[in-house]
Order: C-alpha cells, then structure tokens, then sequence
C-alpha cells in the first residue's frame, strides 16, 4: 500500500537516496546535478544542489554512519561529498573530493561497502572500481575488478562482511566477486561463497535460463542468499550450496529489488509497480503486488490499465477525440475533456518505469518500508507488510 | 593506390569482443541426435493427433526444441510439425491447450510463432492462425513471455 | 475497424509494449557518448532478437528491441502499381517532416515503407502506452488512408476523362 506520495518533478529521476535521519533526501533529476530536498512537514523541499558532474548522474549513494555522499555519473567520474564547514560563513557545506576511478566509460552504479570504508563503482568500461581512500595521500584511490566482465556492469551490491561484491551485468550474468584490499579489509571468515578470497576470485557465477541483461542484484540480509532481476522478465534467488529459483512473471521485467527480510523480497521495474515475493529454500513464489490496481480511485474516474488489457479497437480516444470533435463537428475540448483523461493515466501509482526501490524504515533484515522512485518523477513510500492482493 | 586495406574488419582482432556464441549455453547434443529427435517427435505427434491428443503433441514438440547453430533441417521439420497442430486445432480449443502447457513450453511455443510469422509462404504458414494463438498465448501468458523470446538467445 | 485487422495489431501492440522496456545506457564502444544502440549496432549483446509480425507477404512488421532504443519497420498493404505509388509518395511526405513526428525514421529499413525510432528519451518525456497508441493507430489509418486516396484519383480520374471526352462529343 502507498503511504506517501510526492511528485518531486516533471522529470525521470535517476536515483534516490534518503540522508540516514530520513530527513533529506539527495536525488538526480535526470540531470547533472544532485538535488538535496529537505523534509518539511508533509513537503519536500529542495535546499541545496551539488554540481560537479558535466553529465548525467547515473546512481548516488548516501553512507548511513559517515554522512558522506558519493555520486556516479556517465561523465567517467565519481565524486564523494562530504559536510565541512565553511571557513568564511560557518554554515555547512557539502565539498567534494574526486575519485581517481581509472575507468574510460559511464560509471553505473556506485554503493558503499557496509563499512563505509570502501565503495564499488560499476562502470561500462567492463569493469568494477573498488574505491579505497588513501591517507597519506589524502585521496580516494581506485583497483578494478576487470575478468571476466564482457559488458557494461548494471548493478553492484556488497556482501555485509565487507568483502564480497556481487555485480550484474549486460553479458547477462550476476557474478561474486572477492573486493578484498589488504590495506583496508581484515581477513574475512568463511561463508557459503567460499573461504580463500584473495582480490578478484570469482566466488559464483549465474545466469537466467532466458538470458537477458541483470538489471539489478542484491544479497539477503544474511549475506548466504543472492538475487537478481534480469531482462527476461524473471527473477532469480540463488542458494550457493543449494537450488537457485527462476520465477518467470507474466508482465515486464523488473530492473531493481531490494530484500526486506532473508524470506523476501520487493522488485519493481517496467510494470511500474512493486511485487512481494517471498520463499525459503524449499521454494520461491510472488505473493502479490504492493499497488492496488483493482480499486478506481473515485475522484480520477476510470482509468485504463497497461499492455492486454486495453482492447486494440478503442483508439479514437483522449487527445485525437477531442481534436477530431473540434475539428469535424465543431465542439470544443470542454466537452471533451472528460473523456480525454479517461484513458491517459494508468491504474498504478507509478505512471511510469520504476528506478530504484530502496529500504526506508526498519533495519536489514526487517525492513517494514520501502521508498521507490521512477521516470514520471514521484517518489512513493510503501508498506511492505499491506500486499494489495493476487496477480 | 590499394585501398583493400580498407576492407578489413578490424573488430576481429578486438580481444574483448564477445561473440554470438558466448551469450548462451550451446545445445549439448550431436547435431545428428539432434535430427534423429526431431523426426522421432514428427512420428510421436502424428499419433497423438491420430489420437486427438493435442496438448499431448504440442508439449512433445515443444520439448527440447532444437537450437543453435548446425541444425537447420532438424528445426525445420520441428516448425513443419509444430504448424501442423496450429492448423489443425479448433480456435475455441486453443485457450484451454495453451493453459495445460507448461512455463517452458509456453515460452517455446511464443518464439516459434514469431519464427513463422517471419517467414509468410514458407510451407502451410497461414497468418491469421499463427496471430490467433498468439493473441491467446499474450492472454495467458502475458507480455512476459514475449519479452523472453526477445532475450533468448538459443534461437529455434 | 474491421474485424480481419484486429489480431495483427494486437500482436503488434503486446509485442512493441514488451519491446519499450527502456532505459538510459552510455555507449561502451565510445565514451562519453550515449547513441541509439539498435542504430549504432555496436555491441551485439545490447541487442534483442528482432521479432516480424506478419498478416501474409505483403503485410508485416519489423519490431528490432535494444537496451536504449527500438526500431519499428511497417510494410504496408500494396495491392497494385496505384497503391504502390500512393504508398510512396505518403510515406516520402511524412519522411521528410520526420523532426515533426519525433519518433519517425527519416529513411525506411530495407524491405519496409517506413520506420521509427524510439528511444529511452521518447519513453521517457511521453507516457510510454501513448506511444504504442500512436504506431498502432497510424498503421490502421494508413490503410485507410491509401484506399481512399486512391478511390479519389480514380473518381478525379474519371471527371478529367470525362471532361476531355465531351468535346469530341459535340
């Protein structure tokens, strides 16, 4: 069930991320520019931009227990902010440092490790940055996880022992990775992906039975399980030493997810709206869908669904309705405009592709809301627990 | 001047190119196996249609599907049988036929309707058959499953 | 619209909705470039299957699906050599207004009338099932279009002979 839900622009936003606190929130609108809204009330409220980047921001990410933003953009560059104070006016400011991230492409994606001493930039140029900052330097110093990516990396995601890194990409496969930096990560314990992790080992590789491009990945809370969204419309949870289940949905694929507890998960994508799936290792299925689509909102009167639902004969519809009655019989749009809107919105929140969906209340493992953000602009805040019924 | 220099393709000496054949999991079987399957399958679903099994011969045929490269006349003759059902069966059946298949075969059956409506006159393809089940198949199985065929690689 | 029509541009529509499932991706062949992928053809993984969506030889669909952008090719109905003109001189006249219609291809994919281009900036600035309505209601009227246009130049036809003929009649 939707909570809240702001119309923040016009625009498609990129990526979202809430300040640890829940009360700013940094995201890109479809721009070069990072825009920081402040919570007011029931508004948000734009205070502060951070420019540096001279093209599009591609994902942005905020460190809960450091306060330091990092951004990722297809300009090649990565940037961390950081609050300092200002020398002249006192006042906070955010002040950036730029990444040495040694990639010639877009950088991706971009996700602090769960220590926030490091942070894992996904890049076209077939390769992962594994950013570590350097003290006697004073800079951010980059290694890249290079074999055996063939494509444009889409996703990363850190294991919470710091160390492992899973990454999905466009040569259709979710990979595990060893991001272990010697001057920074103490030895890790042995998990389910294996016990000897110097940097770059290959801990797991996986694919969709369907192919398509791995849009999105992520570890369970446990760090024992991992899933992954794919363009073939499926998603995929893998049990390392155990089964890996590929559910195969009947509408769009999803391009992101995030775990809200180790038995489930909310992905959301192309059909613009979240879907709960939950399971164990004995079995994975979709519980149902976080939207109420079923219910017409009284006041927007009726509104057409999305793809096979519409019948194909009904075209003369909406704008080309009101234009040909103006034309060919002389009515205004007044009279037309009822009808005109009929058919322009979708039954779901969302009216278009859905982003980025990320944790909002509870902790790992217990995540009880979630806040998802797409290409028409809203920012919607829901409950995981309110599943709106079947598909 | 000579200007064949011009001609060549450098993108082969490109050693991170990926090829066509990297992106999928190549048919582990012998091509010839692959033939002999086929026709084997032809003669399962002429007596199933004897039978008037259907859903019988649909998810013969739609099982194992040849793919890859090497087995064209292997797949041809899996298309020519496949076709044979379409037409045969009654359009108010197709419905009820499409929901008794399974996921696997679903999605099998929508890249070969795709592969027939690709090639219009070859053999008994008729089109408004072929675009009859794909109508009911979207029905059932939803945008998803067309979705998939675009991101299959292992192309029948 | 008749009845005949309706499975094809069913089939078009659920296979151009599963097709628009766009987003916004950097070239990796050149940086800090970002180019329609199915045009560019640079990297084959980015690349969908192309699906065709037929009714018989002379009428069908081209639908080619990539990560950032689409390419839709029609072929439309051409019954004889007035048709096959009509067609051409329709399909020229819009093609060369192309930056009016935004999504419309300024040259035609081998073996098609005509096409379109749609990339994640189309699905993004406009609602994306008002694109699919847009294709499919320009294949149906384009049908329509091209009988009627040929129905008045046989009528004009017709007048002009006429006309012309009374002279000698007198």
């Amino acid at each position: 069930m939707a909570l809240e839900v702001h119309t923040l622009a016009q625009t498609p936003i990129t990526a979202h991320v809430f300040s640890p606190d829940r009360s700013q929130l940094a995201v890109s609108l479809n721009s070069n520019d990072v825009q920081i809204y402040s919570r007011q009330g029931q508004e948000w409220v734009p205070t502060e931009t951070l420019s540096e980047h001279d093209k599009l921001i591609t994902s942005i990410d905020w460190a809960p227990h450091s306060n330091r933003i990092v951004t990722a953009s297809q300009d090649r560059n990565a940037y961390v902010w950081q609050e300092v104070q200002d020398p002249e006016t006192g006042k906070l400011v955010w002040k950036p440092t730029l990444v040495l991230l040694r990639i010639n492409r877009a950088a991706t994606h971009v996700r602090w490790s769960p220590k926030e001493d490091k942070f894992a930039v996904a890049s076209g140029a077939r390769a992962i940055a594994i950013c570590s900052f350097d003290e006697e330097n004073n800079w951010w110093v980059s290694k890249l996880l290079k074999k055996p990516i063939r494509s444009t990396v889409l996703s990363v995601d850190w294991h919470p022992n710091n160390v492992l890194l899973a990454a999905g990409s466009a040569d259709m496969r979710a990979r595990v990775f060893s991001a272990y930096i010697k001057e920074v990560d103490e030895r890790p314990a042995a998990s389910v992906w294996g016990s000897k992790l110097p940097f770059n080992t290959i801990c797991g590789e996986y694919t969709s039975p369907a192919g398509g491009w791995v849009h999105t990945v992520e570890f369970s809370p446990s760090g024992d399980v991992l899933a992954f969204a794919s363009h073939d419309s499926s998603v995929n949870i893998v049990y390392p030493t155990g089964p890996v289940f590929n559910i195969r949905i009947s509408s769009l694929p999803f391009v992101t997810l995030t775990w809200t507890a180790e038995n489930s998960l909310v992905a959301a994508g192309h059909d613009c709206q979240p879907v709960v799936f939950s399971g164990s290792e004995a079995g994975w299925q979709s519980v149902g869908s976080l939207d109420d689509t079923t219910g017409v909102k009284a006041a927007d009167g009726p509104r057409a669904g999305y793809g096979g639902n519409t019948s194909v004969g009904r075209l003369k519809t909406g704008a080309f309705a009101t234009f040909r009655d103006a034309d060919t019989r002389g009515k205004s749009s007044l009279s037309g405009a009822g009808s005109a809107s009929a058919d322009t919105k979708l039954l779901t929140v969302h009216q278009n592709t859905i982003t980025s969906i990320r944790p909002y209340q509870g902790h790992p493992g217990q995540v009880s809301m979630v806040s998802t953000t797409g290409v028409d602009g809203k920012l919607v805040i829901w409950d995981v627990n309110a599943v709106a019924g079947g598909r | 001047m000579d200007t064949a220099f011009r001609k060549i393709d450098i993108d082969q000496y490109d050693e991170d190119v990926l090829h066509e054949s990297e992106l999928y999991d190549a048919d582990p079987r012998d091509p010839a196996q692959v033939l002999e399957d086929a026709k084997q399958r032809q003669a399962a679903v002429r007596t199933a249609l004897a039978r008037s099994d259907v859903v019988g011969a649909l998810s013969t045929i739609l099982e194992n599907a040849p793919y890859g490269p090497n087995v064209d006349q292997a797949k041809e003759i899996t298309l020519h049988t496949l076709l044979t059902i379409l037409n045969t069966t009654k359009s108010t059946e197709i419905p009820a036929v499409i929901k008794s298949l399974s996921q696997d075969s679903q999605d099998t059956l929508m890249k070969y309707l795709y592969k027939g409506m690709a090639m219009p006159g070859w053999g008994d393809i008729s089109g408004s058959v072929l675009l009859g089940w794909h109508e009911k198949l979207t029905e059932i199985a939803g945008t998803g499953c067309i979705v998939r065929t675009m991101t299959d690689r292992r192309l029948v | 619209m008749s009845n005949v029509l309706r499975p094809y541009l069913a089939a078009v529509r659920s296979t151009l909705t599963a097709a628009l499932t766009l987003e916004n991706f950097s070239s990796q062949v050149v940086e800090r470039h970002n180019k329609p992928e199915v045009e560019a053809g640079g990297s084959k993984e980015v690349l969908l299957n192309p699906l065709i969506i037929s009714r018989n030889e002379n009428e069908r669909v081209l639908i080619e699906p990539s990560v950032n952008s689409i390419r839709l090719s029609i072929r439309i109905k051409q019954a004889d050599e007035i048709e096959r003109i009509l067609c051409h001189k329709f399909t020229r006249f819009m093609m060369q207004r192309a930056e009016s219609f935004i999504v419309l291809r300024r040259k035609p994919v081998q073996g098609y009338d005509i096409s379109f281009l749609i990339t994640n900036t189309h699905s993004e600035t406009m609602l994306k099932h008002k694109i699919v309505d847009f294709i499919i209601q320009f294949m149906e009227e384009v049908d329509r279009e091209i009988s009627e246009m040929k129905l008045s130049l046989n009528a004009r036809a017709r007048t002009v002979a006429e006309s012309y003929l009374t002279a000698f009649n007198a």
